[in-house]
């Protein structure tokens, strides 16, 4: 059962980035995720940037397919699946690339947070300005075209209640040997290579855990009993692939 | 190779329905979680890896569940690898298939030391568009299916289930399993299949096109099955399709089943949600079975 949308606009974010905005929203926790169907070039999962929006980065035929998309064409969504980040005050989100978006939705909706974003250069440093309207942003590029020259993990620690972090995975598992909050207030969005979405088939599977219902955000606190993590995925045949 | 019927010792005798959560990780992890399950069914392991279909490969209407995954498994090795290095305490049976005759009894010679039983996929309804595998034919062809089990029975001494498809003559299948060996019946794959039409996109939404049906409204088919096959052979029987509830699987061993499989009911469940589920099943099906055993249930509609 799929909700359809109509695409009203595609925001290039950079030349393999695009922000694709619905004729409505849909209502989701932040870090939830939909199962996206667009007819013809396959089903994956996103989770949204905006309640009417999601951003994709091409890594693939259906990113590609997406990347094309005009006004007025459609897009059908269904979900919203999966466990959320908390909603709390006073959150440290730690975005890696296109992973910025699956923070996004999360920023609108809780207070003082604070931004530490990284990525190969300025164009994959998503919706900065955006950001720097709700809290303070620093920035880590590895070509040093904006903020400082480096990783984002050349920034921590830093201080933050709670953290949400989102981008690739050894990214992710590099920011847990470097922060000092309690790991069961840091947030992670992880990702597998979904194929129901749902918790039937499996195949998305992190040392057991199934990400699509039992995650995709993990504390860092369950992770560590999820050695997989920052180790290794299933791919489409359900072989291990090395991260 | 002797005609005794071999026992799978499952305690509760419940299990996942294969191709459901299906990856030995996922069973310890469920394990962890005091799963009530008695032991596991392996997503179906082929000859070779392939990926199936891509996604979408399940619909909900809302009423039943259509899948159409077509058979994903990692390559054999990939398989042996993790039986080697993700142990479940548990009983786990291996589902297996071939796409010719003779890739049965290879696969089942080559992963039979690490399960405890193995399950014939002999009626899965779902394909990879064009492609015409041996699945699509077996369950509907009386030779090739002796011939399968057959196959299969010489190259395992261990327990043999036969899972059977709803949607061709059952009972004249269930009569060549277990005149080739089989030593159980899966009462049985998904029914159907059917097909789902999206009207906005006016296209099937299943990328394999059509699919096989599974939740509670099916259940009925394949309770008729195991009821079927029950009064005919008064085999053993397990009966997957449907339960989500204890009654559900209370039904299916009135009907004849002496072990329940659990599928679509997991659906949109978190892993912990899964097992107290299975928890709540089994202490369902303890609660109405009394005094007794529950296996004093198996067959009690049969008068």
């Amino acid at each position: 059962m799929y909700e359809v949308c109509t695409i009203v606009e595609n925001r290039l974010e950079n030349p393999r980035t695009n922000t694709l905005f619905f004729d409505r929203t849909f209502s989701a926790r932040p870090g939830q995720f939909f199962m996206v169907w667009l007819p013809g070039a396959g089903e994956r999962p996103f989770s949204l940037a905006y309640p009417n929006g999601l951003t994709s980065k091409v890594a693939g035929e259906f990113t590609a397919a997406l990347m094309e998309l005009k006004p007025g064409e459609k897009l059908w969504l269904r979900g919203p699946y999966g466990r959320g980040f908390p909603l709390k005050d006073g959150f440290l989100f730690i975005g890696g690339g296109v992973g910025i978006a699956g923070l996004r939705l999360l920023a609108d909706r809780v207070g003082r947070p604070r931004f530490l974003l990284g990525g190969k250069d300025a164009g994959e440093i998503l919706y900065h300005e955006e950001l720097a309207r709700l809290g303070e942003v620093r920035v880590a590029t590895e070509d040093g075209s904006l903020g400082m020259r480096g990783l984002v993990t050349d920034l921590l620690p830093a201080g933050g209640e709670h953290v949400a972090i989102c981008g690739p995975e050894r990214m992710m598992a590099a920011c847990l040997s470097r922060l000092t909050q309690r790991p069961s207030k840091i947030y992670l969005s992880i990702e597998r290579y979904m194929k129901c979405g749902i918790g039937l088939c499996g195949n998305c599977s992190c040392s057991g855990r199934l990400v699509c219902t039992d995650g995709p955000v993990f504390t860092a606190s369950e992770l560590r009993r999820m050695p997989d993590f920052g180790r290794r995925r299933r791919g489409k045949t359900g072989a291990w692939t090395d991260i | 190779m002797p005609s005794v019927p071999r026992h799978l010792e499952l305690h509760p005798p419940l299990v996942n329905g294969s191709g459901l959560l299906c990856f030995l990780e996922v069973f310890q992890h469920l394990d962890r979680q005091r799963a009530a399950l008695g032991g596991y069914v392996t997503k179906s392991i082929g000859p070779e890896g392939r990926p199936g279909n891509v996604a979408p490969v399940v619909y909900d209407t809302g009423h039943v569940m259509l899948n159409s995954l077509a058979l994903p498994t990692q390559p054999i090795e990939s398989w042996i690898e993790d039986f080697r290095s993700l142990p479940v305490q548990k009983p786990v049976i291996g589902s297996v298939y071939g796409n010719r005759v003779e890739e049965w009894p290879e696969v089942i010679s080559r992963v039979e030391a690490y399960v405890a039983g193995i399950e014939l996929n002999l009626g899965c309804p779902n394909y990879v568009p064009g492609e015409t595998s041996l699945m699509t034919v077996v369950g509907d062809s009386p030779a090739m299916m002796r011939e399968v089990v057959g196959l299969a029975r010489a190259a395992t001494a261990k327990p043999l289930i036969a899972k059977l498809s709803p949607n061709t003559d059952y009972l004249a299948a269930a009569r060549i399993a277990l005149d080739a060996g089989a030593d159980y019946l899966g009462c049985g794959n998904t029914a159907g299949p059917g097909l789902a039409i999206d009207i906005e996109a006016a296209r099937p939404v299943l990328s394999g096109i059509s699919g096989g049906l599974s939740g509670d409204a099916m259940r009925p088919v394949n309770v008729k099955m195991v009821y079927d096959i029950y009064r005919e052979f008064r085999a053993p029987i397990l009966a997957y399709g449907g339960v989500s509830t204890w009654r559900d699987a209370v039904e299916y061993l009135m009907a004849g089943a002496c072990i329940v499989g659990l599928g679509t009911c997991f659906a949109y469940r978190s892993t912990r949600q899964m097992a107290r589920l299975t928890r709540q099943i089994w202490e369902g099906m303890q609660r109405f079975a009394g005094s007794r055993d529950v296996t004093h249930l198996v067959g009690a509609a049969h008068v």
